[in-house]
């Protein structure tokens, strides 16, 4: 007898089953030709980032031939011929990630195939429309993606059309862009949660138009200046979970970013800055998070030796005791990675640090793995260990490449 | 230890549970705190859990206790297009039983409202389907194929671009 999990009594467990597998496409094609259940379920899986699938374009002719005739029409207008076929499925009502990018790369290269020559897409008005019309035919857009080849200021009214899946899109990821009016459509996206911009130019206008709160929050810029974000991180205040901010020169106004996220931001569980001064002020935030499980910082080292040591003993003192994540791979604190564990009584689950090659440091690491007794896996970009060290850390925790640690957040 | 957990229970006070083959679990009551659901049938002769039996709820407070210094996870995301199927070492050792148990886990789990077991227990089972072809999968999990030969040809036709063994 197959668990009741299997047969249809319980739809909504063999959904959370099957979510595991979103990015396992040849997994999920196995499960929906099960039985005619598990298509049911496997299907809007499978179908719901397809773009992402980088070793066929084929499924494009299929989305197409899912697409009502008023899109259809649009896409033969541009010399983009769909099948009239009737579907088992309405594929594209299952899409919930939209990357424009992706779209026109798949899209082209399904025409390649068709064609069996090269032939390039040119970004006519009717191809504007086409993918306007393609937005707008989505039923439950969860996430949006404008990668700017060129950093292009106008959009046609791709962004405009966002409009139509205000009540469902969450996500919106916009790259080398400059801002425009057209982002304003955003404000009306009620349920928007996650924001990230990278080398979005002007970002701060966006930030300034959004009225509701947002749990996650990236930029990555050249530089960042505290003071263009402070409204959005007041305004997120309690709901703020997740905050990057990338910059490739220190956070200016880092004073006001600082006291603005310990006054009004409690909440969050991962912090990622990466050129910060390890201050005083800094320290307080950190021990003010009472929430936080994942910490990455980076720090320019301008720091005298003993002052550093310093800081260090208070950083690691300080630290929350639901911190599982620390990565202080581009920080200078590491350098001082005895003293820091000697003081920590967080119960880390995963360190990354840059490298590990002094015997002195392994000890370190193993003597609070004993007290601590949570760390498991240590992640560090180089690692010259004799064997017989090496054998001796491993037995109290796995040392990998940090690219194989995964931060799930 | 303040871990942000809000427990309110200290570490010595208990609670008695009982499944629904009368027997009795005296536990921790600060597990009882984190799954609101435990709490409703703590003591009272009566007071028994339906549908878990003992051998499913001894399992259940087994890994309740071993995380119970956890933090609680209140992140309000249940985004699927973030999930994974890593599990750590102890929670695979803990989920190596056979294939029976680990489907008890799972509804009981989800009958008493406790998450993280129930995300773990799910993805236990879709690690189990990774890489397997419709066939072992029927097999692995004993299911019949409802489809007829066309209804099946014409799925595989439309999907077929997923297909990569």
């Amino acid at each position: 007898m197959p668990s009741k999990i299997f047969t249809g009594d319980m739809p909504e467990l063999m959904e959370s089953i099957l979510n595991n597998l979103n990015n396992e496409f040849n997994s999920l094609y196995s499960c929906a030709l099960v039985s005619r259940h598990w298509c049911k379920i496997s299907i809007p899986i499978l179908w719901q980032d397809p773009f992402s699938f980088r070793k066929s374009s084929l499924f494009i002719s299929k989305y197409f031939s899912s697409l009502d005739e008023d899109e259809k029409f649009v896409l033969k207008e541009c010399g983009i011929n769909t099948e009239s076929s009737k579907t088992l499925f309405d594929y594209a009502q299952f899409i919930k990630v939209l990357e424009i990018s992706r779209l026109e790369r798949k899209v082209q290269e399904w025409i390649e195939f068709q064609l069996a020559r090269s032939i390039p897409i040119y970004l006519s008005p009717q191809l504007f429309q086409a993918l306007i019309h393609i937005i707008e035919s989505q039923e439950q857009l969860k996430q949006f993606s404008l990668v700017g080849e060129e950093y292009p200021a106008k959009f046609h009214g791709i962004i405009s059309a966002l409009d139509s899946q205000k009540n469902s899109l969450q996500e919106v990821i916009i790259e080398r862009c400059y801002y425009n009016k057209e982002f304003e459509v955003m404000t009306n996206c009620k349920n928007l949660e996650t924001l990230r911009m990278r080398y979005f130019f002007d970002y701060s206008e966006l930030l300034n138009v959004l009225n509701d709160k947002i749990s996650t929050l990236e930029i990555v810029d050249f530089q960042i200046n505290a003071s263009t974000i402070v409204q959005i991180l007041k305004k997120s205040g309690i709901r703020l979970q997740r905050l990057k901010l990338d910059s490739k020169t220190e956070i200016m106004e880092e004073s006001l970013l600082l006291e603005t996220l310990k006054s009004f931001c409690p909440n969050i569980i991962y912090l990622n800055i990466s050129l910060i001064n390890i201050s005083t002020q800094l320290l307080e935030l950190i021990g003010n998070l009472q929430k936080l499980q994942f910490l990455t910082l980076g720090d320019s080292g301008d720091t005298l030796e003993e002052e550093l040591k310093i800081r260090v003993m208070q950083f690691a003192e300080i630290l929350p005791l639901t911190l599982q994540y620390l990565d202080l791979r581009f920080s200078w604190l590491v350098l001082y990675i005895d003293i820091l564990l000697n003081h920590c009584n967080a119960p880390l689950k995963k360190l990354f640090i840059d490298r590990l090659d002094s015997e002195k440091d392994a000890k370190e690491l193993i003597e609070f793995c004993r007290r601590n007794r949570t760390l498991n896996y240590v992640g560090v970009t180089y690692s010259n260990m004799n064997e017989y060290i090496r054998k001796n850390i491993e037995t109290y925790f796995t040392l990998v490449p940090c690219e194989r640690i995964i931060v799930n957040c | 230890m303040d871990n942000g957990t809000s427990n309110s229970a200290s570490e010595n006070e208990t609670i008695t549970l009982k499944s629904c083959d009368g027997i009795e679990f005296h536990i921790d009551a600060r597990i009882a705190n984190r799954y609101t659901l435990l709490n409703n049938w703590n003591g009272g002769e009566s007071a028994c859990i339906p549908n878990v039996n003992g051998k499913v709820l001894e399992k259940v407070l087994e890994w309740c206790e071993h995380h119970i210094n956890d933090p609680q996870l209140n992140c309000g995301d249940d985004d699927s297009r973030r999930r994974n199927t890593i599990i750590e070492e102890w929670d695979e050792n803990f989920l190596s039983c056979d294939q029976d148990m680990l489907f008890e886990i799972i509804l009981a789990a989800n009958y008493l409202e406790i998450k993280p077991l129930l995300d773990l227990g799910c993805k236990t089972v879709a690690n189990m389907m990774k890489s397997k072809s419709p066939e072992e999968i029927r097999s692995a999990f004993n299911i019949d194929n409802d489809y007829t030969p066309e209804e099946e040809e014409q799925f595989r036709k439309e999907n077929e671009w997923a297909e990569d063994y």
